[in-house]
């Protein structure tokens, strides 16, 4: 979070008390706070913010003391806000540093939100599985979603309490930042990118598909493909605008019975107005689980020269509809369906012809460029991931409804 | 908070007859800044940074002696657009210089607009490549710019830039109607 977005933060919550905001002047003092004196970013906002509050009379939002100790739903819990909750520990997680004594999830039956006590204000150190009343806490936001924050001022005390807790399931579309349960099936297993990494893969029910990832830790077990799991709280993360869900706080189980996992995805019609550099032949990096594509040089970004590369197909382009024009890439069934060269064909002219993998490039070019094609696939990062293409075929009908159209209102 | 990243839009590629391209007058920049795209506004209301045509390539000829370019003449079912393909365009270039005519072809390209010192307009396509396309492309084609010519049209009014559009050129949006059916009737069952 930068200090500008913070300032403008704090300008919107006081000009929503009719209070005009001197944004320069707020800039500056988060700026002294944060660079001067070293306060994070978090605690500035809330400094400035409390002393603008307080010479301009402002009441801010669930700080007055009485408030906060009304008991809350954790599901209706807003960032901005102190709050008593009460509700049962279902996650902890290793601490990432020793300022956070402890971070896990909290749970009651409205919902689950993510919790993070810090060592500075010692804490009881809580356990998996109680329930626990926690009085004047602060609800703030981390990557989006809702976090508990438990501080020095804030009471935990146990509760006796053996209220069997039944997480609520969240259709996968639905998700949004924050805990979440699903009932989904794994869809698909990749391969892992990173040493830490346990799995990683696709999760679907019946609304549609996320990615999901389980980070190495004791005791995690992977999840068998096609399988049906119940998954307890789990992570759910925004990057690039796309959801993911990491299962290492939750609790999964195996069950019974199937779904059918619903497709989301994304049609596009259009000419092919460009190929882009990178389509045709490629040569691919031949260790397992990498795949990366190769210079001409053979060179892999990560496990340098190759020389036992495989051969493989593709096809980077854009397809435009004269709205919108989207990037798509095709693999090598779909080149060698629209172009009708294949793969060995391929191989071939490029160790015969003297223009090499660009003779390649041109064919495949001249194959596709300004024809039209109809595209469906699932849209990673503004690309379409090509499943199905097939070329647009004259229609006499279109042809017909279109001439009434045109004609028949300049009658 | 939504922080995500804004990344580059390709400006799509407008279709468009060649008589409604030819009126084109109007060019002009989304902003100050020197690498915001530059757009011609069509006559019918939008405006087109890029434009696919997909037509006859009926006339060819290499122009210049140390700067070569290409000059062609592509044939649709209204009327004719002049394309150029010079040194700035190789990719064009070259694949120009492959095709023999007539051909189908597929031009993807910028508009361009010059005004003579004598006041005569000379509307041309900067084409980035040409491809050999069928017959059948070509029909599709026409389905396609009449369906958006027809979009565009019923869109008068209705957006900035075809307010804008109509202060510029005053279209009478029957005409166009009219040239869209013409081109249609062409287009052979």
């Amino acid at each position: 979070m930068t200090l500008s977005e913070v300032t403008e933060r704090i300008s919107q919550k006081i000009e929503a008390n009719g209070v005009s905001a001197d944004r320069q002047k707020i800039e500056s003092k988060l700026r002294r706070l944060v660079e001067e004196f070293g306060v994070n970013v978090a605690e500035a906002e809330r400094t400035v913010m409390s002393d603008l509050a307080r010479e301009h009379n402002i009441p801010l939002t669930g700080s007055g003391g009485g408030s906060s100790s009304e008991e809350r739903r954790i599901r209706d819990l807003a960032p901005e806000e102190w709050v008593t909750i009460e509700g049962k520990i279902v996650a902890l997680s290793p601490s990432p540093s020793p300022s956070i004594a402890q971070t896990g999830i909290i749970a009651d039956s409205s919902g689950a939100i993510r919790f993070v006590a810090w060592s500075r204000g010692n804490p009881p150190v809580m356990e998996y599985g109680q329930w626990y009343r926690i009085e004047s806490a602060v609800v703030d936001e981390y990557r989006g979603a809702p976090n508990l924050k438990i501080h020095s001022g804030t009471t935990i005390s146990t509760v006796e309490s053996d209220t069997p807790l039944i997480p609520s399931i969240t259709p996968v579309a639905e998700l949004k930042t924050g805990v979440g349960s699903v009932r989904a099936k794994v869809v698909q297993n990749w391969d892992v990118t990173h040493d830490r990494m346990l799995q990683v893969g696709i999760l679907g029910d019946e609304t549609g598909t996320i990615k999901f990832v389980i980070w190495k830790e004791d005791g995690k077990e992977k999840l068998e493909l096609d399988t049906v799991y119940n998954i307890y709280y789990a992570v759910v993360d925004e990057y690039n605008g796309r959801l993911s869900l990491t299962l290492n706080t939750a609790m999964y189980i195996a069950d019974e019975g199937d779904i059918e996992v619903g497709r989301n995805e994304t049609e596009a019609s259009g000419a092919i107005v460009h190929v882009a550099p990178g389509s045709g032949l490629i040569k691919r990096c031949p260790v397992e689980g990498c795949s990366r594509t190769l210079s001409r040089q053979n060179y892999c970004p990560v496990h340098e020269i190759q020389p036992d590369f495989r051969y493989d197909l593709r096809l980077k382009a854009v397809v435009d509809d004269g709205l919108r024009a989207r990037n798509v890439l095709m693999q090598r069934d779909l080149v060698e369906a629209l172009t009708g060269l294949s793969l060995d064909d391929a191989v071939e002219i490029a160790e015969s012809s003297p223009l090499g993998m660009d003779d390649v490039f041109d064919r495949v070019k001249n194959a596709v460029l300004g024809r039209y094609y109809t595209c469906s696939g699932g849209e990673i990062d503004g690309r379409l991931l090509v499943n199905r293409c097939s070329p647009v075929t004259f229609d006499s009908a279109e042809l017909a409804a279109l001439l009434n159209r045109a004609g028949g209102e300049a009658a | 908070m939504n922080r995500r990243q804004i990344s580059y839009e390709r400006e799509p590629a407008r279709r468009v007859f060649a008589s409604e391209f030819r009126e084109t007058r109007v060019q002009f920049k989304a902003s100050d800044d020197e690498k915001s795209p530059n757009y011609a506004l069509l006559p019918s209301g939008v405006r087109a940074n890029r434009i696919l045509v997909v037509g006859t390539l009926t006339e060819k000829q290499r122009q210049g002696d140390q700067n070569i370019f290409y000059r062609g003449r592509i044939i649709d079912p209204t009327g004719t657009f002049f394309i150029m393909a010079g040194s700035y365009q190789p990719e064009a270039m070259q694949q120009i210089a492959k095709i023999e005519v007539p051909a189908f072809v597929a031009v993807i390209g910028k508009p361009n607009i010059y005004q003579t010192p004598e006041g005569a307009y000379l509307v041309s396509i900067n084409a980035e490549s040409i491809s050999t396309v069928d017959r059948e492309t070509r029909d599709i084609w026409v389905l396609d710019t009449a369906r958006e010519t027809l979009d565009r049209l019923d869109a008068i009014g209705t957006t900035d830039d075809s307010r804008k559009a109509q202060e510029e050129y005053g279209i009478k949006p029957e005409i166009y109607r009219k040239m869209v059916y013409d081109a249609l009737t062409q287009v052979q069952l």
